[in-house]
């Protein structure tokens, strides 16, 4: 509970419909996606609730933002700031912090069709700024988790990769101006919308200031570096004919494929194979979409219920490491030529077209195009969370998942993950050439603790291996405690990063749970 | 999902699944085609709190449930500023198994049976029900004051139309016209007139199971003893009650329809003819309980297995209620076969159409919510580019016509029946 001098001064800025103490409101934002991890990490039973946040409030407008975090420094209470709010990351490390859902700052401020980008508010979601963009020919790209998240969090706060990433990018990379509440309450404005005369959203570092590093490094600061309340972000040409038409009623929707646009499953006997098909599909810059999803993850992608998918999981025992692979064309003319060029690099890396053995539902097209295939890892059990996690080349991730396959399978044999016969990777071409994004989905059962318990085992084994047999960083080294550790492996990083937070927010103002506190190191 | 009865506490595995996706805020993600008309659940487009979405009422429902809340002014708030409409559910389903709306339902059944609530708005109108069996506190004898004298009603049809409590006593105007369009379209019904008791809908939406048991015997009973068959109702409401709710508590054989459905089969049986032209643009609205909600529970008999270790699941799955069997299109058939009429849809249409506001409970005890929330669906209508908003439902009828007011919305307001039989004049 907030003294009631500080509720009222948050009370003042938001009004009393913004803000509520009330258990049962701040309850629901203790439960979170995998929050039962993190109890698991702090020595707890793997609880669905995690910490209650003292209170919860709504700003709608940058300026109520800055009001609610200058009351925060005022009274050394700490924030904790989430845009739509999927995952453990959002959820308050302390008792003392104050949830900000920026649930209320909903608009598209623009679409700037001619520069390519859009400036949004946090709670546009991705399928929201794609309805919209999609009338001028444009998309956006969109994370992993759907559709239903939001863009600006991705951009500015998380990792921001997608199924998608092949031609969009991965969201850190598509940051233009960005409006920036600091820890202190004070406004940045950084890239083009930060100079004075004439600024506008176009660029993320220049002419003015450039902070893009900073603002949100590799992963994303989740929170711990002030709060972000506008965004420019780049938008990319539709793949295809800019039309939607779903008919049908829900869960049986069917969807006119728009021209030109092919959705291809290509099976590789082995991960040699594979890498060099995904090295060459994105050097060929063919693909709009193309991904690696284990054979499981893949048939779960275009399942639509769990007992379609076990049945699909008994009937193709052939198809070993797919390569999926969505081409979209705005004539016939560039359609036949894609098609043409996808057959031959079928050929040329002794792929096998896997597609007409799926039946793959025409939804499923529309699913692809809004980035939806990463919510059916949730079909099986209704949870699952990934390990590992770089951004590097190919044949790192590659090595990754063959290094991991043993640690896997040891787990699986004790009961506690899912058996995926220790392949689950998911290998996002960006950038087309030879690099990847890599994570590995592990699934468990969120209802059974000794499944919890042993995929918290088997995650730290992980984080492990990845520094003993350094494969880089995992994304999900969050937190003192973690960066503490891995830090003194990787040329110290974790002392600039707390330099960094140091500079910004010495208090701690922002909480620092899934980054790093200012403290000097213990 | 079933038609067993369930407790909140047998949701519990279904709670802690929830995946905090925030699905159940939009319509399915699939069928978004702008910024405006994306979002689904009316409660969270209120009051922003997770706590206000079908996901947050499940978390709330087991924070409850495992005693990490008690009952307070503000859980009972959260509970029952929901319009029970059911969109929730069809969005999570669309690609997940939970149950955010039985769960909601199960919740405030709890909450009555632990004797904390309905709120007083609600225990008002279930006691009115109990004296006078409607919940407007009307006079029994006072139900078919509607009916015109010209109307010619039968006293041994199989056929009944149930006018329901808020058509008789608010809404005569739909029930005059059903009546007329039967007349001139040769069907024979009969009305249970004061043996009509209040079908049960607004008391099981407050969670009050008890008393609804009593109605629901209560009426099968007076559709026996007049060797009914056949109910044709023109509310909404009344329909997915005696459709889906009603063989929950007690099995029945009567067939169900709503008006539209029997619209629509005498049209192409070629009883009913349209002939004169009625030059409207309309747009329709489908109401939650005679599309998503109305869809019947069925019978499962199965056991949860696990085929692959830790992946447990019921077999043979669970039949869902996933809002694909509502009653879209026998309205909107009849609407086209009117001659002049031009039918334009809103963005949110079918089993991802928003709620008009009322149900639920929220038109008596949040009535400014209420109007809102039908507000916000009146700007929908008006965007089509419609001068016309037609609906199927005399609680929808009520609370959008409301809005039209409230608002000076340049729209007008018809019930599908009205529509008909101004079709049919001669
Ligand atoms: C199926 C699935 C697949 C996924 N795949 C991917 C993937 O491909 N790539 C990826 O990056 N992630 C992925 N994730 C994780 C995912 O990115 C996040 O869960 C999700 O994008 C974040 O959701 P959100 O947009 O609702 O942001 P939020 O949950 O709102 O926020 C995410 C983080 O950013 C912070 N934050 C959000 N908004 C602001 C703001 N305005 N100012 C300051 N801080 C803010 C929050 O505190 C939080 O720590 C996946 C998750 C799922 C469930
Ligand atoms: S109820 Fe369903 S859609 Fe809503 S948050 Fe939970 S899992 Fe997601
Ligand atoms: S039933 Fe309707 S109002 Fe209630 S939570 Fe679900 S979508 Fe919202």
């Amino acid at each position: 509970m907030l003294d009631d001098n500080i509720y009222e001064a948050f009370e003042q800025i938001v009004g009393p419909e913004n803000i509520s103490q009330a258990p049962a409101i701040i309850d629901t934002y203790a439960f979170q996606w995998a929050a039962e991890v993190l109890n698991v990490l702090d020595g707890k039973p793997p609880a669905r609730y995690y910490i209650r946040p003292a209170a919860v409030i709504l700003p709608g407008s940058v300026e109520e933002v800055q009001g609610v975090v200058k009351v925060c420094n005022r009274y050394k209470i700490s924030f904790k700031a989430f845009s739509t709010g999927l995952g453990p990351w959002n959820c308050v490390s302390s008792t003392n912090t104050v949830q900000i859902d920026l649930r209320r700052m909903n608009k598209i401020i623009k679409i700037d069709a001619k520069n390519m980008f859009a400036v949004i508010e946090p709670y546009v979601s991705g399928a929201q700024l794609q309805s919209e963009t999609m009338k001028f020919g444009l998309n956006c790209g969109m994370p992993g988790a759907g559709p239903q998240v939001s863009p600006l969090a991705s951009a500015t706060s998380m990792c921001g990769m997608g199924f998608t990433s092949a031609s969009t990018g991965f969201a850190g990379r598509s940051v233009l101006g960005v409006e920036w509440v600091l820890p202190s309450g004070e406004l940045l404005h950084v890239g083009s919308i930060g100079i004075t005369n004439d600024p506008d959203w176009f660029s993320g570092d220049g002419p003015g200031p450039s902070l893009r590093g900073i603002m949100r490094g590799f992963v994303g600061a989740k929170s711990g570096m002030g709060i972000f309340t506008k965004v420019a972000v780049k938008l990319y040409p539709f793949p295809c004919k800019p039309e939607w038409k779903v008919t049908g009623e829900s869960p049986n929707y069917e969807f006119e494929i728009p021209n030109y646009l092919k959705l291809y499953v290509i099976n590789y006997k082995n991960w040699d194979e594979l890498a060099n098909a995904l090295r060459r599909f994105e050097e060929e810059e063919i693909g709009f979409m193309c991904y690696h999803l284990s054979a499981s993850a893949t048939l779960a992608g275009f399942a639509k219920t769990r007992e379609e998918l076990v049945t699909q999981l008994a009937s193709h025992g052939r198809l070993k490491r797919p390569l999926t692979v969505m081409i979209g064309a705005q004539t016939e003319r560039e359609f036949e030529y894609k098609k043409q060029v996808v057959e031959a690099l079928i050929q040329e890396t002794g792929g096998k077209d896997y597609t007409k053995k799926l039946k793959i539902r025409s939804i499923s097209y529309a699913e692809g195009l809004r980035c939806m295939y990463g919510f059916h890892g949730f079909l099986i059990t209704g949870a699952f969370q990934s390990t590992h996690g770089c951004m590097d080349n190919i044949d790192n991730s590659v090595h990754m998942a063959q290094l991991n396959a043993p640690l896997k399978k040891k787990f699986i044999k004790k009961g506690v993950i899912i058996d995926d016969q220790g392949d689950g990777l998911w290998l996002a071409s960006f950038e087309r050439g030879h690099m990847a994004h890599c994570e590995m989905p592990t699934m468990y059962n969120v209802n059974i603790t000794e499944s919890v318990e042993g995929f918290v085992e088997y995650a730290n084994a992980c984080d492990e291996m990845d520094l003993e047999e350094h494969l880089g960083l995992p994304f999900f080294i969050l937190g003192d405690k973690k960066h503490e550790w891995a830090g003194p492996h990787c040329m110290n990083y974790h002392i600039w990063l707390r330099k960094i937070k140091e500079s910004f927010d010495p208090q701690n103002i922002a909480d620092p749970g899934f980054y790093i506190s200012s403290k000097k190191e213990s | 999902m079933t038609l067993e009865l369930k407790k909140l506490a047998d949701y519990k595995d279904i709670m802690e699944r929830c995946i905090r996706c925030s699905m159940c805020k939009w319509i399915p993600q699939v069928q978004i085609k702008s910024w405006k008309y994306a979002q689904v659940c009316p409660s969270i487009d209120e009051y922003n709190f997770h706590a206000y979405s079908g996901g947050g009422r499940m978390i709330i429902a087991l924070s409850l449930l495992t005693e990490r809340i008690g009952y307070s002014e503000e859980l009972l708030n959260i509970v029952y500023r929901c319009t029970a409409c059911g969109a929730c559910a069809v969005s999570c389903k669309y690609l997940n198994d939970l149950e955010p709306l039985e769960v909601i339902e199960a919740l405030r059944k709890k909450i009555v049976e632990d004797g904390e609530g309905p709120l007083p708005a609600h225990k008002k109108y279930m006691k009115l029900t109990e004296e006078v069996h409607n919940p407007y506190g009307e006079e029994p004898s006072k139900r078919l004051d509607w009916l015109p004298s010209d109307i010619k009603v039968s006293k041994n049809s199989k056929l009944a139309y149930f006018v329901g409590c808020t058509t008789s006593y608010r809404r005569k105007e739909i029930a005059i016209a059903t009546a007329r369009i039967f007349n001139k379209a040769g069907v024979e019904f009969q009305l249970l007139g004061e043996d009509e008791f209040c079908c049960g809908s607004p008391i099981l939406r407050a969670g009050g199971e008890a008393q609804v048991l009593d109605l629901i015997k209560r009426n099968i009973k007076a559709f026996k003893e007049r060797g009914i068959e056949t109910i044709v109702t023109s509310c909404a409401g009344c329909y997915s009650t005696l459709k889906a709710d009603y063989p929950r508590y007690v099995k029945h054989d009567f067939k169900i329809l709503h008006t539209s459905e029997l619209l629509e089969q005498l049209l192409k049986e070629g009883k009913l003819k349209l002939k004169k032209e009625v030059p409207l643009t309309v747009t329709y609205h489908d109401p939650c309980h005679l599309g998503r909600c109305s869809e019947p529970y069925k019978e499962w008999h199965g056991e949860i297995m696990e085929p692959i270790p830790l992946v447990r699941f019921p077999v043979p799955p669970l039949p869902l209620r996933q809002g694909t069997y509502g009653c879209y299109y026998p309205p909107r058939n009849v609407l086209k076969a009117i001659p002049g009429l031009k039918l334009v849809e809103m963005e949110r249409i079918k089993e991802y159409a928003y709620c008009c506001g009322a149900g639920g409970g929220v038109k008596a005890a949040f009535p400014d919510f209420a109007l809102k929330t039908a507000g916000r669906r009146l700007e929908e209508a008006i965007d089509t580019g419609a001068d016309t908003l037609v609906s199927c439902c005399p609680f929808c009828a009520t609370n959008l016509q409301d809005a039209i007011k409230a608002n000076n919305a340049p729209i007008k307001f018809y019930d599908l029946t009205e529509l008909v039989l101004k079709a049919m004049e001669d």
